[in-house]
């Protein structure tokens, strides 16, 4: 049996396949390029906002803090009630200090709120800001002393609205990042496929030539040219060469056939005569006519077998009830042999070429002949959807080890180094593996019970 | 009077072993080293069975089975090197009744032809002539007759109508029909069978594409309509 590389099947794999590392790639690609960008644009954002409401936070203040001067001027106005009447706008505080007092618009605000830094600047004449966090939200704290009224006038702005914002920007941006990547994975997926799609041609191709038909070639793709190109070229060669072997073997077979028939057709016609020969005289015709006959059978195999090999053996599938067709090869066979159809293989059919499983079963009733002095029992039974048809003998059996081997063309057992009078071609198992195979069935050889050894055809069945 | 066989074969040595093998075995043979040599000797004494190499130089034997058939319902077996190709097929079709396969067995090519010399065993039928649809099968001279003329059926044709005959409405097997016909046994080319059903179709039946008398049975084989 040849060894053909599966090139259809999955190869064994120690990394990820192409498919998956590219969809990966992808996918970690447009994550890192999507969270540089969600954080960049976060960060400038939060930049620009801050930094606009704090210059907008500044503004008021000064404004807010000349209308205080203002208010406070008049004499009769008390510090407390400018403090309430100072219209304010949402989620600001105001502080006032004089004469070491403070004053505040709200009960949870007091000047611990205020940074003793930024306090201390104002007191000493300098108007001041600084970011704080009042309650654990952030604000914008900015001082202005007022010398013409003798005080200090401070406002504390929340920014809790700004984080808001902010929090919502970083939540869509997340998103858009976590989509960005999950977007990259399928677009990794979607041209991974594309990638990958003519590989996979090409692998199906290549399992279609090994499965033996070898006019399949791969179409011209753009990406993939010089591929395809040494591809279809490797192909034709073998192709080339294959069908050459094929021939020569056809041809030189085919050309022995002629004078096959002649020296055959001669032999008969002397063996005719064998009354008039001497003795040994006859003893010479008969020992040419087993040699014509095995050089005939010989003949015959090797045309066959090149037949198969250049895939012109026509498999002609018809239904056929594979308990008769082993009954009547096995009483055209010259050495006798007991058949036994078992009772669930009795209606079994099979779909195949009359012909060529004709031959399987000549051909193993053939090889127990030449190897075990002929077959015992033929038996055909049903097992698992299939029908198992085995060829038993009494012979010395077959070294497990040699069990895949004598199935190989002219393999020549360790058994067998000497050649009986009733030598095969060399060819008989490899044919029966080749037509079992093109029957999509399979054979194996195991012991015997009782000694010998069992050859087991395995058909599928037509289920109807 | 020995039956006479013409061999048209271009190799000498196995005309000549063949040839005596044959008449050892009963058989006046001719000999023709040609396609043309053969179909002139064919004219001169016109013989029993024609055995036909089917690789010749000249005219083929393809050739010369068309040939002949369009001359005559002589039985031919054509020689082949290819049993499995495609060879056989298109012998069958250009006329030939059987064929075998180099190398040639001189016994199993006598047989062959025994058998395809062999008549229609009229058998314990009573009746001479048989109707079938709009045929009517002379049983003692051989002939079938449609309309009052005489249908030009070779005589392998005739024995298969014959077959199909004898139980109108059952079904016949392939392997049935090659061991009645051709005498084959179990193994027999089925497609002997399938080559000969269309020529005879193309013979009996009024539109052979469609054919109303012999009537294909999946999967079984053949019957004729009743």
């Amino acid at each position: 049996m040849r060894p053909w590389p599966r090139a259809g099947g999955r190869s064994r794999r120690s990394r990820p396949s192409l498919r998956t590392r590219t969809a990966l790639t992808f996918g970690l690609g447009a994550a890192l390029v999507s969270t540089a960008v969600a954080l960049i644009t976060y960060a400038l954002a939060d930049h620009e906002l801050l930094s606009q409401r704090q210059n907008s936070s500044l503004r008021q203040t000064y404004v807010d803090a000349r209308l205080f001067k203002e208010e406070l001027a008049s004499p009769e106005a008390r510090l407390e009630d400018v403090l309430s009447s100072l219209a304010r706008a949402n989620g600001v505080q105001v502080l006032v200090n004089r004469d070491r007092l403070w004053f505040s618009t709200s009960a949870l605000v007091g000047s611990a709120s205020l940074p003793a830094s930024l306090v201390s600047a104002v007191l000493a004449g300098h108007p001041a800001d600084q970011r704080i966090y009042l309650q654990g939200m952030p604000a914008f704290a900015v001082g202005i002393p007022i010398p013409s009224v003798n005080a200090y006038y401070f406002e504390i702005h929340s920014l809790a609205e700004l984080r808001s914002t902010l929090e919502t920007l970083a939540i869509v941006l997340a998103a858009a990042a976590a989509a960005a990547t999950v977007g990259g994975t399928l677009l990794g997926l979607g041209a991974s496929r594309r990638l990958v799609r003519p590989l996979a041609a090409t692998a199906r191709v290549a399992g279609e030539i090994a499965a033996g038909r070898l006019d399949q070639r791969l179409p011209p793709d753009a990406d993939l040219g010089p591929l395809v190109d040494a591809f279809n070229d490797m192909v034709a060669r073998l192709q080339e060469r294959i069908e050459r072997d094929a021939r020569f073997a056809a041809d030189l077979s085919h050309e022995l056939r002629s004078p096959l028939t002649t020296v055959g057709a001669s032999v008969e016609l002397v063996d005719a005569y064998r009354q008039a020969l001497p003795a040994d005289g006859r003893t010479a015709v008969d020992l040419l006519k087993a040699e014509i006959d095995r050089f005939s059978d010989m003949v015959q195999d090797l045309l066959e077998i090149s037949r198969v090999d250049a895939g012109a053996e026509p498999v002609e599938l018809d239904p056929v009830l594979i308990g008769e067709l082993v009954e009547h090869t096995a009483a055209a066979h010259p050495s006798p042999v007991a058949v036994r159809v078992q009772p669930a293989a009795a209606g079994s059919v099979v779909l195949g070429d009359k012909r060529r499983l004709q031959r399987v079963l000549v051909n193993l009733l053939d090889n127990a002949q030449v190897h075990a002095g002929g077959s015992s029992l033929v038996w055909v039974d049903r097992r698992d959807g299939a029908v198992e048809i085995a060829v038993e003998d009494h012979g010395p059996g077959v070294d497990p080890a040699e069990a895949e081997l004598i199935f190989e063309r002219f393999y020549r057992g360790k058994a067998a180094g000497r050649r009986s009078a009733v030598a095969g071609s060399g060819l008989g198992l490899a044919l029966v593996a080749e037509h079992v195979r093109a029957h999509q069935g399979s054979v194996r050889v195991e012991p015997a019970p009782g000694g010998g050894s069992r050859f087991v055809v395995t058909l599928p069945v037509v289920t109807q | 009077m020995a039956p006479l066989i013409l061999f048209i074969e271009d190799d000498e040595r196995i005309r000549t072993v063949l040839s005596l093998s044959l008449q050892r075995d009963g058989f006046a043979v001719a000999e023709a080293g040609s396609g043309e040599e053969g179909l002139a000797a064919f004219e001169a004494r016109p013989p029993d069975v024609v055995l036909v190499d089917l690789r010749l130089p000249g005219i083929d034997g393809f050739e010369v089975t068309r040939a002949l058939r369009r001359a005559s319902n002589v039985p031919i077996i054509i020689v082949t090197a290819h049993g499995d190709s495609h060879d056989v097929v298109a012998g069958l079709e250009a006329g030939a009744d059987d064929y075998v396969v180099k190398p040639v067995v001189a016994k199993v090519l006598a047989a062959r032809v025994r058998a395809l010399l062999r008549r229609v065993s009229v058998g314990e039928q009573t009746t001479t002539v048989v109707r079938v649809g709009d045929l009517e099968i002379h049983r003692e001279a051989n002939v079938v007759v449609r309309d009052g003329i005489e249908l030009p059926l070779t005589r392998t044709e005739y024995k298969v109508l014959c077959a199909l005959a004898e139980h109108p409405g059952w079904v016949l097997t392939r392997t049935q029909l090659l061991e009645q016909v051709w005498e084959y046994d179990y193994f027999g080319d089925e497609r002997l069978v399938d080559t000969h059903i269309g020529r005879l179709r193309s013979k009996v039946e009024r539109d052979p594409s469609k054919p109303e008398l012999i009537v294909t049975v999946r999967g079984a084989g053949y019957k004729l309509a009743t």
